[in-house]
């Protein structure tokens, strides 16, 4: 049943790098496309600054959240896996 | 043919700052209810919850909201003429905002100092917050067009 467990962690710690890689792949792409055509916007026109900037701002918080979510849910697979008390009792049981 | 030119010219310059107008009420908006969002949900958790959700609620809406005016700050100084910053300072101020934000989550969660949905739900403030603002402005732009 060790064997089980161990098949179980090393599960959830593939799953969490693999969901952070992607996550914040994505995430660096979408930001750097948002920071090049914003500042493309205002290298045309240095007037429309402030309000580039405070969409962009609104774009990044949001576009960020998403990565964060992504690093949250890592590391609760990794250290604080919901069901993991459970599965531990199921497989010292057998 | 000077007067329409110079028609044209003045409706571009109103819808100009018409755009910046919204562009600040909604960034008002967002940062007003980012700290009302986060009272409320601390509030509550601390109501009706565990302390360990509340203190997840707590800590994840002031690492986003905190975040958010960080990001603020170094935007404006990167994009904002005539006192541009150097790229240098604002990409070195970029990642170590993140990297003390993904510290201090990987401290709470692998400590196991918080509820990890607390966590998550306290980390949506922000979120809740923008599309709280967008929503506004659209209720604002239909009351106005109704008008």
């Amino acid at each position: 049943m060790e064997a089980e467990a161990l098949k179980f962690f090393i599960a959830s710690v593939t799953a969490a790098g693999f969901g952070i890689t992607i996550a914040a792949s994505f995430c660096g792409i979408a930001q750097g496309l948002g920071l090049r055509a914003a500042v493309e916007g205002i290298a045309r026109n240095p007037e429309s600054s402030g309000k580039v900037t405070v969409t962009m701002l609104i774009g990044l918080a949001m576009i960020e959240s998403l990565c964060i979510y992504a690093l949250v849910i890592a590391l609760i697979l990794i250290y604080a896996h919901p069901q993991a008390a459970a599965i531990a009792k199921i497989f010292a049981a057998h | 043919m000077v007067e329409p030119i110079f028609g044209f010219k003045c409706a571009l310059y109103a819808n100009y700052r018409g755009a910046v107008k919204i562009q600040k009420r909604i960034l008002i908006c967002i940062t007003r209810s980012n700290w009302v969002l986060l009272g409320l949900i601390s509030m509550l958790g601390l109501l009706l919850a565990s302390s360990r959700f509340a203190l997840g609620l707590i800590l994840g809406g002031l690492i986003v909201t905190v975040n958010f005016h960080l990001l603020y700050r170094t935007l404006k100084s990167a994009l904002s003429p005539p006192h541009l910053s150097s790229h240098h300072v604002v990409i070195t101020k970029y990642y170590a905002r993140f990297a003390v934000s993904g510290l201090i989550i990987f401290w709470l969660i692998s400590g196991k100092h918080v509820d990890p949905l607390g966590l998550i739900l306290g980390l949506s403030v922000v979120v809740l917050s923008i599309l709280f603002a967008t929503l506004m402005e659209l209720k604002h732009l239909i009351f106005k067009e109704a008008t």
